[in-house]
């Protein structure tokens, strides 16, 4: 069921505050979130956020026809995997333990 | 012959029923139709008269979006999901589903026909 009207969209206060403040700055470095579950509002359009999906921060600028849809939206939490090809695979694992190894040597 | 809505052309029907092969139109809208327009409910799509069809199309045109255009206008739908890059957007893009079903298992209507994986070996059934 879809959310009352006369609620109005839900955004976090504390994301509100940052929103107002960043405004008023000239500076404008993207705003860090943690609050997902916030509504796009068309205050945001054109400001820049760093999402956080339980791992790291997605960054992300706000167009206008995002308002309406939620932050945690554009910041996918899962990684998506398939099954690949035998042919493919073999470059695949080539360059992941190519990767590992960067890794290791750089400790 | 009755052409409804483009290429449609249900013949041996009560109205009710021959309406709903339009893409867009379903049990509510024809019921709807039929009663705005008059039509008994036992009258048969080849015995509807020019005048009836002609007032039939210019109702659906007035009123719904049908075939082509509701086509049309769902695709974009999808198609903006996927380009703002949102979680929606991404389940259309991979075919699975959209609204947060399980996967494990099932969801063979948007997955397609089940694919077999080379290799896997059958394990033996235990006695």
């Amino acid at each position: 069921m879809s959310r009352s009207v006369w609620k109005g969209p839900f955004v976090d206060p504390s994301l509100l505050k940052k929103v107002e403040k960043q405004k008023n700055e000239i500076s404008r470095k993207p705003i860090k979130t943690w609050s997902r579950k916030s509504t796009i509002i068309p205050d945001f359009v054109g400001s820049s956020f760093l999402i956080y999906n339980g791992k790291k921060f997605i960054p992300i600028t706000i167009s206008e026809d995002m308002v309406g849809h939620k932050l945690g939206e554009f910041s996918p939490t899962r990684k998506f995997t398939s099954h690949t090809p035998a042919d493919k695979k073999a470059k695949q694992v080539a360059e992941q333990s190519a990767l590992k190894k960067d890794l290791n040597e750089k400790k | 012959m009755a052409r409804i809505a483009g290429i449609n052309i249900p013949q041996n029907k009560v109205v009710r029923v021959g309406l709903t092969y339009i893409y867009g139109i379903g049990d509510k809208h024809s019921y709807d139709i039929c009663k705005n327009l008059n039509i008994p409910s036992s009258k048969r799509v080849n015995q509807l008269t020019d005048d009836e069809i002609l007032k039939i199309r210019e109702y659906i045109d007035k009123n719904f979006d049908v075939e082509g255009e509701l086509r049309r206008e769902t695709s974009l739908n999808i198609k903006r999901l996927i380009d703002l890059a949102t979680y929606r957007g991404s389940r259309h893009k991979k075919k699975l589903p959209v609204r947060g079903q399980r996967t494990r298992c099932n969801a063979r209507t948007r997955k397609g026909k089940a694919i077999a994986i080379a290799g896997k070996k059958i394990t033996p059934l235990k006695k």
